[in-house]
C-alpha cells in the first residue's frame, strides 16, 4: 500500500528519542526537560503505532497503547508542571542543577 | 609365649590404675606399681626361659586398613626380644622397688608411679614389636614417658627445659626413622622386619635406597641413644629424679637406639656405607663423650656422659658387624649404670647435693652404697672378671676383626677415658675429707639398697654368659637360626685383652694418683692446655653452637614470615578493602543528587550491555 | 528398619529446641542452658544410632530421602530442558562420620557454652540454628540444598563472634563474613554455572554426567573451562580451610570469638572446606583434580610449614593453636595432593581427629580464661600447681596433635605422609620438618603455661570441675579410641573412598 519501509518510521522514532534524550539529560532548564521527555515519549508512540500496522502480528492493541501511552504523559506533563511551579515558588528559579535535595 | 602381649599390659593397668585412684592411695601407690612390674619380671622370666627351647613366635592382627593395604598389629618374641624383656622388666621392677625409698614424701608420689608405668608399658611395647610400625609408635609413647618424667618437677624452669629439649631433639631423630620407615615400605610394601629382611636378600632394594632407608633410621636410633649430634639432651635429662635416670636414661629407653639397629642388622648389614656410618658415630661418640665426662663436676652429668660414651660403643659394636658384642654390652650397661645410678641416687639421697666437688669421704658413711658403687665402677672400667671386661672386649675384637683398626685404637683411649673419670669420680665421692659439711648423712633405707644388691651381682656375674673362657653361650643362642647376624663369637687376637685390661688399669691407676694419693696436681692439664680444658669444660660449646645456628635460624625463619604475614598476606587484604573504598568512594561521588547525571549514567550502561550484547550474540 | 525423614529429623531436630527456647524467659539462665544442651541430644542420639545401625550392617542409601521441591524452565509437555532442584538428604561413610562429629562436638560445646555471661536466650537459639546448618551441609545431597545449609551457618556464626566475643570481637565477625561471603560468592557462581549447563545439582548425577563423554546437557562444560570451575572450589573451599594466604580472617575468629564458638568453628566449619574439596572438587572434577594435585600437596606443605613458624613465634596461646590449626589443614591438603588411598584417607581421618583436638584444646583454652582471665602466655606458667588435672589435660591435649602414637592425630598424620611419600618423597621430606616444628611451638606454649614458676598466683584458681569434665573425657576419649583402634574411622570411609579413588582412575 505504502512504499515507505518500516525503518523510516523507526529511524524516525529512533533520531526523535535521541533528541529527546540528549534534551533530558543534557538541558538547565526543567521545563525544557520536561519537554524532551515529551519526545521520547512521543518517539515510543510512533513505534508502537508503526508496528500495530507493520509488525509480525498487526492488530490494533498497538495503537490503543499509544492512546494509552498519551493520556499518561499528559497526566505527567500535569503533575511535572505543577511540581515545577511549586518549585519556582520556593526557589525563584527552574535551573534543574539547583534541584538536589534528595541528596541532602 | 603366646601371651606374651600381656607382659606389656601389666605396667599399663597400673599407669591407669593410678591415674584414677593414686589421689587416694597416696603412697601405696607403690606397691601397685611394684606388683605390676613384678608380674612383667616374672612372666618375662617364663617367656626367656621358653624361648630358650622354642622357636620365634609371633602373632598378628589387622590394625589399621587402606584400601588394599592393611596394617598389622602384634608381637613377635625371638632371641633379641625375650632378652630385652627380661633386662627392661628387671630393671623397671628394681627402680620401682628402689623409687618407694627415693621419692619417699614428695607430694606427687603416685603421679610418679602412673608414669614409670607408662613408660615401662611403652618400652615393654616396643621390644616386642614385629614390625617397624609398631616400634615406631612405642618408640614415641616411650619419648614422651621420659619426657613427662624428666619434666616430672615440673615447676623447676631448667626441669622444664631439659624435658623440652629431650623431646625435641629426640623427635628430630624420630623424624629420620619416620621418613625411613615410609621409604622402606613403599620399597618393600612391608612394615615387619622379616618381610624387610626378605625383600634386602633378595636383592628386591637397590643399594641406595638400603642405604639411604638405614641411614635414616639410624638418625632415629642417634636421637633417642644420644650419640653425637643429637647427644646434648642426655645430660641435660638428668634434671628428672635420679631413678628415672637409671631406668631411662641407662638401662632402657636409650638402648632403645642401639635395639632398633639390633634388630634391623641385616638391613644395615647390606650396606657397607651405612654399616660405617654406624661404626664411626658410635667411635666418635665414644671418645667424644668420654672426653667430656674427664672434666665434670655433677655426679650424674658424669654418669650420664659416660652413659652416652659406653652407647657409642654399642652401635661401634653393631657397626663392625659385631652383633652378638652390641647386644651382650647393651645387656651388661643395662646392669652396672642402672647400679651405678641408683648408687649416685642414694648418695644424692644422703648429702643433698650433685656437686661432686663438695663431697668426699663417704666410704665410712655411706658403708653399703660405697662397696656397691665400686662394684659398678669396676665394671664400667673394663676390670677383668667384671661383666664389662668381657662385653667390651667383644666389642673391640669385633672392631678389629671388621677390619677397623683406627676406630679400634678411639675406642682403646676412650675406655682409658671411661676407667679415669670414673674412677676420679669414685676417689672424689668415697675418699679424702669431706669438702663441705654435711648434716646427718645417712645410709638409704633397705628398700634402695636391695635392688642396688641385685644389680650389683648381676653386674659382676651377667658378663660369664659370654665369655672366651667358658664358651658364648649368650651369643650363640642369640644368632641361632639366622646367619644374617654374624657368628656367636667372633675370634680376635689375643693381645686385645691384654691391651683392654692393661689400658683400663693405667686409667685406674692415673685417677688414683691424682685424686686420692694426689702425687699428681689436679690441675696438672688443665693449667698447661687451659684452652683446651675449657673446650672441653663446656661441653665442647655444642649447646651454644645449635642456639646460635640451629635456634637462631628457626627464630629468623619464623619472624621472616611473620613479616611475611604482616605485609604481604594483611598487605593483601589491606588492598583490597582499599580498592573497595576507593570505589565506594568514587561511586559516593557520581551520586551527586543530579537527576541528569543517573540519566547518563543509566544510559551509557544500557548502550555497554546492549553492544555487549550484540557483539556475543546473544549468549554470555 | 525404616528410615524415612530420619536424615531431615536428625537435621531440624534442633529447631524444637529454638522454638522452645523462644518461649522461655529471658533471665531463666539455668534453664536455658539446660534446655540447649538438650535440644542438640537429639541429632547426637539420631547421628549415634545411624552410625551403629551402619555398623550393623544396614545399608548407608536407606537413610537417603528426595522430594521434589523447585522446578521451572521446560518448553511445552515433554519436559525437556526442565530444572529441578529436590529436596534430597542422604549419607555416605564420609557424610555419616561427619555428622556424627558434628552431633558430638555440637553438644559438648552446648556443655561449654555454659562459661557465657550473657543473653543465654539469644546465644542457644543462634547456636541451635548453626547446627542446622552444620548438619544439613554434611546431608545435602546437591549443590544447591548444600548452599543453603553453607549460608545457614555463616549468620549464626557473625552474631555468635559479633555479640558475644572478645575486645576486637565486631571487627573479627566483619573479618569473618567477608572473607566467607566471597567464598560463598565464588561457590555460587560455581554452582551456577554447573546448574544452568547440566540442570542438576544433585552432585551423583553431576559426577556422573560430567565424567562421561557425551551425556546429555543444556550447554557444553569445555575442560578449560572445569578447570576454571576446580580452580574457583578450591578459592571457595580454601577460605574455609583456610588454604595459605586466606587465612588471616580465620586467626582473628579464633583469638576473639568464645572459646565454645571456636570449638565448633574450629572443629567442625573449618572441616567444611575439606569436605568440599573431598566431595565436591575430588568427586566432581576427578581428573582435573589430578591435574591440580602438585600444587595441592605444594600448598599443603606451605601450610604445613607456614603455621608451624609463626606459631613458634606468638605469645598468646589462643594465636598458637590459630596457627597450629592452619599448620594441620595442610596435613589435610598433603593428603589430598597425594591422591592415593593412604593420603586421601589420611586426609580424612586429619579432618576428623583435628575436629576432636581442637574442640579439646579451645575448651581448655575456656576453661583457663574463666579462672585467669588471660590466654598471654607470658603472664601464666607454673599452672600445672593450681589446676593439675586441666594441665595434664592440656599436655595430652597437646600430644595429641602433636601427633602422639596411640591418639588420633598420629593416624592420621602418618597416613597423610605415608600416602605423600610414595608420589612425591622430596616434598614429603621436607613437609616431615613440620612434624618436629610442631613438637617445638606446641611444647614451648603448653609447657609456658603448665610449667616452670608461677608468674603470678592466681588466687583460688580451681581445677576441672563439675559439668566441665563431660567434654574434656569424651574428647579424650574418642581421640584415644580413634588413635588406638582407628577402625572405627576408617571402615565408613572404605566406600567413599573406592568411589573417589575410582573416578580418579587409580
Amino acid at each position: 500500500m505504502s512504499s515507505v519501509p518500516v525503518s523510516a518510521y523507526l529511524a524516525l522514532a529512533l533520531i526523535l528519542f535521541c533528541i529527546g534524550l540528549y534534551g533530558a539529560l543534557t538541558k538547565k532548564n526543567t521545563v525544557i526537560v520536561l519537554i524532551s521527555i515529551e519526545l521520547m515519549l512521543n518517539a515510543v508512540n510512533i513505534n508502537l503505532v508503526t508496528f500495530s500496522k507493520y509488525g509480525a502480528n498487526p492488530s490494533i492493541t498497538g495503537q490503543v497503547f499509544a492512546l494509552f501511552s498519551i493520556a499518561v504523559a499528559a497526566a505527567e506533563v500535569a503533575v511535572g508542571l505543577a511540581i515545577l511551579i511549586s518549585l519556582y515558588r520556593n526557589r525563584r528559579s527552574v535551573n534543574i542543577d539547583e534541584v538536589n535535595q534528595l541528596k541532602n | 609365649m603366646e601371651n606374651a602381649w600381656l607382659i606389656p599390659l601389666f605396667p599399663l593397668v597400673s599407669f591407669l590404675f593410678l591415674l584414677l585412684f593414686g589421689k587416694r592411695l597416696k603412697e601405696a601407690s607403690a606397691f601397685v606399681g611394684i606388683l605390676a612390674t613384678l608380674a612383667s619380671l616374672v612372666y618375662s622370666i617364663l617367656v626367656l626361659l621358653e624361648r630358650l627351647e622354642s622357636p620365634t613366635h609371633k602373632a598378628e592382627a589387622v590394625w589399621l586398613t587402606i584400601g588394599n593395604l592393611e596394617l598389622t598389629a602384634g608381637f613377635e618374641v625371638n632371641q633379641l626380644n625375650a632378652l630385652m624383656l627380661v633386662i627392661v622388666s628387671l630393671v623397671s621392677f628394681l627402680v620401682h622397688t628402689y623409687s618407694k625409698g627415693y621419692m619417699h614424701g614428695d607430694e606427687r608420689f603416685p603421679v610418679f608411679y602412673a608414669y614409670l608405668g607408662l613408660f615401662t608399658f611403652a618400652m615393654l611395647g616396643l621390644v616386642i614389636s614385629p614390625n617397624l610400625l609398631q616400634t615406631y609408635i612405642f618408640w614415641e609413647l616411650v619419648g614422651v614417658g621420659s619426657f613427662l618424667l624428666i619434666g616430672f618437677y615440673f615447676y623447676k624452669e631448667s626441669a622444664k627445659a631439659a624435658a623440652k629439649k629431650a623431646f625435641i631433639m629426640t623427635r628430630i631423630g624420630d623424624v629420620g626413622l619416620l621418613i625411613g620407615m615410609i621409604l622402606l615400605f613403599w620399597q618393600t610394601g612391608s612394615f615387619e622386619y622379616d618381610e624387610i629382611f626378605a625383600a634386602v636378600e633378595e636383592g628386591a632394594i637397590s643399594g641406595t635406597m638400603i642405604t639411604l632407608t638405614a641411614i635414616l633410621i639410624f638418625i632415629g636410633a642417634v636421637g633417642k641413644s644420644g650419640q653425637f649430634p643429637l647427644h646434648t639432651w642426655l645430660p641435660d635429662a638428668m634434671e628428672g629424679p635420679t631413678p628415672v635416670s637409671a631406668l631411662i636414661h641407662a638401662a632402657t629407653m636409650v638402648a632403645a637406639g642401639v635395639y632398633l639397629v639390633a634388630s634391623l642388622f641385616p638391613l644395615f648389614n647390606a650396606s657397607e656405607t651405612a654399616m660405617l656410618t654406624v661404626a664411626i658415630i658410635g667411635a666418635f661418640t665414644a671418645i667424644f663423650a668420654a672426653s667430656i665426662g674427664l672434666v665434670q663436676n655433677d655426679i650424674k652429668r658424669v654418669l650420664a656422659y659416660s652413659t652416652v660414651s659406653q652407647l657409642g660403643y654399642m652401635m661401634l659394636a653393631l657397626g663392625s658387624a659385631g652383633y652378638v658384642a652390641g647386644v651382650f654390652h647393651l645387656m651388661t650397661h643395662a646392669f652396672f649404670k642402672a647400679l651405678l645410678f641408683l648408687a649416685a641416687g642414694s648418695v644424692i639421697h644422703a648429702v643433698h647435693t650433685q656437686d661432686i666437688e663438695k663431697m668426699g669421704g663417704l666410704w665410712k658413711k655411706l658403708t653399703f652404697t660405697g662397696p656397691l658403687f665400686l662394684i659398678g665402677t669396676l665394671a664400667i672400667s673394663g676390670v677383668p672378671l667384671f661383666s664389662g671386661f668381657f662385653s667390651k672386649d667383644e666389642i673391640l675384637i669385633a672392631a678389629w676383626a671388621h677390619g677397623n683398626y683406627g676406630l679400634f685404637w678411639l675406642a682403646v683411649i676412650a675406655a682409658f677415658f671411661t676407667a679415669f673419670y670414673m674412677f676420679r669420680l669414685f676417689f672424689m665421692v668415697f675418699t679424702g675429707e669431706a669438702r663441705s659439711e654435711m648434716k646427718n648423712v645417712h645410709e638409704s633405707p633397705s628398700v634402695m639398697t636391695l635392688p642396688m644388691l641385685v644389680l650389683a651381682v648381676l653386674a659382676v656375674v651377667a658378663g660369664y654368659v659370654n665369655t672366651p673362657w667358658f664358651g658364648a653361650f649368650l651369643g650363640d643362642w642369640l644368632v641361632e637360626g639366622n646367619e644374617a647376624l654374624g657368628h656367636g663369637h667372633i675370634a680376635g687376637p689375643g693381645w686385645i685383652m691384654i691391651v683392654a685390661t692393661a689400658v683400663s688399669l693405667l686409667g685406674i691407676l692415673l685417677a688414683w694418683m691424682m685424686y686420692s694419693k694426689n702425687s699428681i696436681s689436679r690441675d696438672w692439664l688443665s693449667s698447661r692446655a687451659p684452652i683446651a680444658y675449657g673446650v672441653v669444660k663446656n661441653k665442647y660449646y655444642i649447646d651454644e653452637i645449635y642456639n646460635q645456628s640451629v635456634v637462631f635460624a628457626t627464630k629468623a625463619i619464623s619472624l621472616f614470615l611473620r613479616f611475611i604475614e604482616l605485609f604481604v598476606v594483611e598487605g593483601l587484604v589491606k588492598l583490597t578493602t582499599a580498592t573497595v573504598q576507593a570505589l565506594g568512594k568514587t561511586g559516593a561521588k557520581i551520586q551527586n543528587g543530579q537527576v541528569q547525571t543517573y540519566g547518563t549514567i543509566a544510559f551509557v550502561g544500557l548502550a555497554v550491555l546492549m553492544v555487549i550484547y550484540a557483539l556475543t550474540g546473544g549468549y554470555l | 528398619m525404616e528410615f524415612n525423614y530420619f536424615l531431615s529429623l536428625l537435621v531440624f531436630s534442633p529447631l524444637l529446641g529454638i522454638l522452645l527456647l523462644a518461649f522461655m524467659p529471658k533471665t531463666n539462665e539455668s534453664g536455658i542452658k539446660m534446655l540447649g544442651v538438650l535440644a542438640t541430644l537429639p541429632s547426637l542420639v539420631l547421628a549415634l544410632l545411624a552410625y551403629f545401625s551402619y555398623r550393623g550392617g544396614s545399608d548407608l542409601a536407606n537413610f537417603s530421602e528426595k522430594f521434589r521441591w523447585i522446578q521451572f524452565g521446560g518448553q511445552g509437555a515433554e519436559q525437556s530442558g526442565m530444572f529441578t532442584v529436590n529436596y534430597e538428604l542422604g549419607i555416605d561413610g564420609f557424610g555419616l562420620v561427619m555428622v556424627v562429629l558434628t552431633a558430638v562436638i555440637a553438644t559438648l560445646a552446648a556443655i561449654a557454652s555454659f562459661h557465657i555471661k550473657k543473653e543465654w536466650k539469644g546465644y542457644y537459639m543462634l547456636f541451635l540454628l548453626l547446627e542446622i546448618g552444620m548438619l544439613g551441609v554434611f546431608t545435602a545431597q546437591n549443590l544447591i540444598l548444600f548452599f543453603l545449609f553453607f549460608e545457614i551457618t555463616l549468620i549464626p556464626m557473625f552474631f555468635l563472634i559479633g555479640k558475644w566475643g572478645y575486645y576486637e570481637k565486631e571487627k573479627a565477625a566483619y573479618s569473618f563474613l567477608i572473607y566467607n561471603g566471597l567464598g560463598s560468592a565464588v561457590l555460587l557462581i560455581v554452582i551456577m554455572v554447573l546448574f544452568s549447563r547440566t540442570g542438576t545439582s544433585n552432585i551423583d548425577m553431576l559426577r556422573v554426567i560430567l565424567n562421561t563423554e557425551n551425556a546429555p546437557m543444556f550447554a557444553p562444560i569445555s575442560e578449560s573451562l572445569k578447570m576454571g570451575l576446580l580452580v574457583a572450589l578450591l578459592v571457595a573451599f580454601g577460605v574455609k580451610l583456610p588454604i595459605f594466604p586466606l587465612h588471616s580472617w580465620m586467626l582473628r575468629v579464633h583469638v576473639e570469638a568464645p572459646p565454645s564458638i571456636v570449638m565448633i568453628h574450629s572443629g567442625i566449619l573449618l572441616k567444611i572446606g575439606a569436605f568440599g574439596l573431598i566431595r565436591f572438587g575430588m568427586g566432581i572434577f576427578p581428573e582435573q583434580f589430578a591435574d591440580l594435585a602438585v600444587l595441592l600437596a605444594v600448598l599443603g606443605v606451605i601450610n604445613l610449614l607456614y603455621g608451624a613458624f609463626l606459631a613458634f613465634i606468638q605469645t598468646d596461646f589462643k594465636m598458637v593453636l590459630a596457627y597450629s590449626s592452619i599448620s594441620h589443614m595442610g596435613i589435610v591438603l598433603i593428603g589430598l595432593g597425594a591422591l592415593n588411598e593412604a593420603g586421601i584417607q589420611g586426609a580424612i581421618f586429619q579432618v576428623v581427629s583435628h575436629g576432636l583436638i581442637s574442640a579439646l584444646l579451645f575448651f581448655l583454652v575456656g576453661v583457663l580464661y574463666e579462672r585467669t582471665h588471660t590466654t598471654t602466655l607470658a603472664n601464666l606458667g607454673g599452672m600445672a600447681k593450681g589446676m593439675p588435672l586441666a594441665s595434664g589435660f592440656l599436655l595430652a591435649g597437646a600430644m595429641a596433635s602433636l601427633g602422639l602414637p596411640g591418639m588420633s592425630g598420629f593416624v592420621s598424620e602418618f597416613m597423610a605422609f605415608l600416602g605423600l611419600f610414595e608420589e612425591m618423597p622430596v616434598l614429603a621430606a621436607v613437609g616431615a620438618l613440620g612434624i618436629i616444628m610442631t613438637a617445638v611451638y606446641l611444647l614451648r606454649a603448653v609447657l609456658a603455661i603448665t610449667y616452670g614458676k608461677a608468674e603470678r598466683e592466681f588466687v583460688g584458681v580451681s581445677d576441672i570441675r563439675s559439668f566441665e569434665w563431660a567434654p574434656v573425657l569424651v574428647l579424650i576419649g574418642l581421640i584415644v579410641l580413634i588413635g588406638v583402634y582407628p577402625a572405627v574411622l576408617s571402615e565408613p570411609l572404605q566406600a567413599t573412598l573406592e568411589t573417589i579413588l575410582m573416578g580418579i582412575g587409580g
